[in-house]
C-alpha cells in the first residue's frame, strides 16, 4: 500500500497508551487515522465523514463498543467496523457479527492480523459501494429511457434519500 | 433460610462473584499485554526503519522502553491484587482489617470500565478487627459499588468514610454526589449478603448517603462459623 491509496481509519479505545502506540504503528503502514478514547468522541468524528473502517474496543465507559457499533452502522451505511477487544467472548462475537461487525479480534492481536483484517474490511466496503453504484447506474439508465430531465432529477433525489 | 441454605447461597453467589472479578482481571491483563505487544512491535518497526537508513529517534525509543516498564509494573500490581483476592476464600470466616478489605474490593471494582472513582477515608482511632466472611463481605461491597456506579457513572466519584464510633463495630458511610444513586437500593442480593453478615444498612438523612453498621462480631457470623465447624 502507498500513500495515494491510504485507508481512513477511526480507532476507538479507552486505553490511551494502546491507542497511541497502535496508531503510530498503523501510520507507518500508511493508514490515515483519527483516534478517539470514548464512544461520544468517536460518533462526533464519524459525523465528519470520510472513514473507511472503524476499529472499536468493546468495554469502554459511557457508550460501550456494542452501542457504538450499532450507532456507527446505523448512521454510516458503508463504514466497516472491526471489534478489537480484550473482553470478547464467543457470545459477544456472535452478537457483534449479527449487528454488522466485519470481524471480532481478540487483544492482544498479532499486528499483521489486524492489518489484514483492516484491508479485508476496506475491500468489502469498496465492493459494497461498487455494487450500490452499479445498481444506481442501472436504475438511472432505465429512468433515462422514459423520463423528462426534471423527472430524472426527482428520481435521483429520491434514490439519494433512500440511500440506494 | 437454614444453615445449609446459607452455605449454598454463599457458594452459588461466590462462584458468580469470583467469575465476574476474574473476567475483569483477565481483561485488565489482556490490555496490559496488548500495550506491551504493540510497543515491542513499534520498537521493531523503528529498528527496521533505521536499517533502511532512517535516523533513530532516541527519545521515542526511551518512551517505548518506559512504557513497557510501566506496563510490566501494572501487570505485577494486578496479579498481586488477583492473588490477594484468590486467597480471600482460604478461610470462610476469619478476622479481617476492614480498610484492607475495602481497599482491595474498590480496586477490584475499578477493573470494570463502568465503575466510578472510589475515594476511601478512615476516621478512626484504633484499628478494629472484624470477624466476618471476607469473601462475602467483598461481594457485598463490590455489589454496592457497582450499584452506585450505575447512576454515578464512570466519571463520578463515590466517597467512603469508615469510622469506629461505637464499641461494637465500624461504620461505613458511602456517599455519591449524584441524586438517585440509591433508588434501586437494596437489591435482593445485597440485602441477603448483609443479612448473613449481620450488617445493618440504612439510608441516612443525606439521601445520597448509605450507611453500613459492620459489627466486630455478629451472632450471624458466629452461627455461620459453627455451621462451618471452625
Amino acid at each position: 500500500m502507498d500513500k495515494t491509496e491510504s485507508i481512513h481509519l477511526l480507532m476507538v479505545d479507552d486505553e490511551k497508551k494502546f491507542l497511541d502506540t497502535i496508531t503510530e504503528r498503523l501510520k507507518l503502514k500508511f493508514f490515515e487515522i483519527t483516534s478517539a478514547t470514548n464512544g461520544e468522541d468517536a460518533i462526533k468524528a464519524a459525523e465528519k465523514g470520510g472513514f473507511d473502517v472503524a476499529v472499536v474496543d468493546l468495554q469502554m465507559p459511557g457508550i460501550d463498543g456494542i452501542k457504538l457499533l450499532e450507532i456507527l452502522k446505523k448512521n454510516h451505511q458503508y463504514l466497516e467496523v472491526l471489534i478489537l477487544s480484550g473482553h470478547a467472548t464467543v457470545s459477544t462475537a456472535v452478537e457483534c457479527t449479527k449487528m454488522g461487525a466485519f470481524k471480532v479480534l481478540e487483544k492482544p492481536c498479532p499486528f499483521d492480523d489486524l492489518v489484514e483484517a483492516i484491508k479485508d474490511a476496506y475491500e468489502r466496503r469498496l465492493k459494497r459501494k461498487f455494487e450500490r453504484d452499479q445498481a444506481r447506474m442501472q436504475k438511472l439508465e432505465a429512468l433515462a429511457m422514459g423520463q423528462s430531465p426534471l423527472g430524472i432529477l426527482k428520481e435521483m433525489a429520491k434514490m439519494e434519500d433512500e440511500g440506494k | 433460610m437454614n444453615a445449609n441454605d446459607t452455605i449454598n447461597y454463599i457458594n452459588a453467589e461466590g462462584l458468580q462473584f469470583f467469575g465476574r472479578v476474574n473476567a475483569s482481571i483477565s481483561h485488565e491483563l489482556k490490555n496490559i499485554l496488548a500495550i506491551i505487544s504493540e510497543t515491542s512491535g513499534f520498537l521493531n518497526d523503528l529498528t527496521d526503519l533505521a536499517r533502511q537508513g532512517e535516523p533513530l529517534n532516541l527519545s521515542l525509543l526511551g518512551n517505548c522502553n518506559q512504557s513497557i516498564a510501566e506496563e510490566i509494573q501494572r501487570g505485577f500490581t494486578t496479579i498481586k491484587k488477583m492473588n490477594r483476592f484468590a486467597h480471600s476464600v482460604d478461610v470462610p470466616v476469619t478476622e479481617i482489617d476492614l480498610m484492607d478489605t475495602l481497599s482491595l474490593t474498590a480496586q477490584l471494582a475499578g477493573f470494570l470500565s463502568t465503575t466510578s472513582t472510589v475515594r476511601i477515608n478512615a476516621d478512626r482511632k484504633g484499628v478494629g478487627r472484624i470477624l466476618t466472611s471476607p469473601f462475602l463481605l467483598q461481594n457485598l461491597i463490590y455489589r454496592i459499588l457497582c450499584l452506585a456506579s450505575e447512576t454515578a457513572g464512570p466519571d463520578g466519584e463515590i466517597s467512603i468514610l469508615v469510622s469506629s464510633d461505637t464499641d461494637s463495630g465500624d461504620l461505613m458511610r458511602i456517599h455519591s454526589p449524584v441524586p438517585g444513586t440509591w433508588n434501586a437500593f437494596p437489591t435482593p442480593k445485597i440485602e441477603e449478603a448483609a443479612r448473613i453478615l449481620g450488617i445493618e444498612m440504612s439510608l441516612t438523612d443525606d439521601p445520597e448517603q448509605l450507611q453500613l453498621k459492620i459489627p466486630y462480631v455478629s451472632n450471624q457470623i458466629v452461627a455461620l462459623a459453627k455451621v462451618l465447624q471452625l
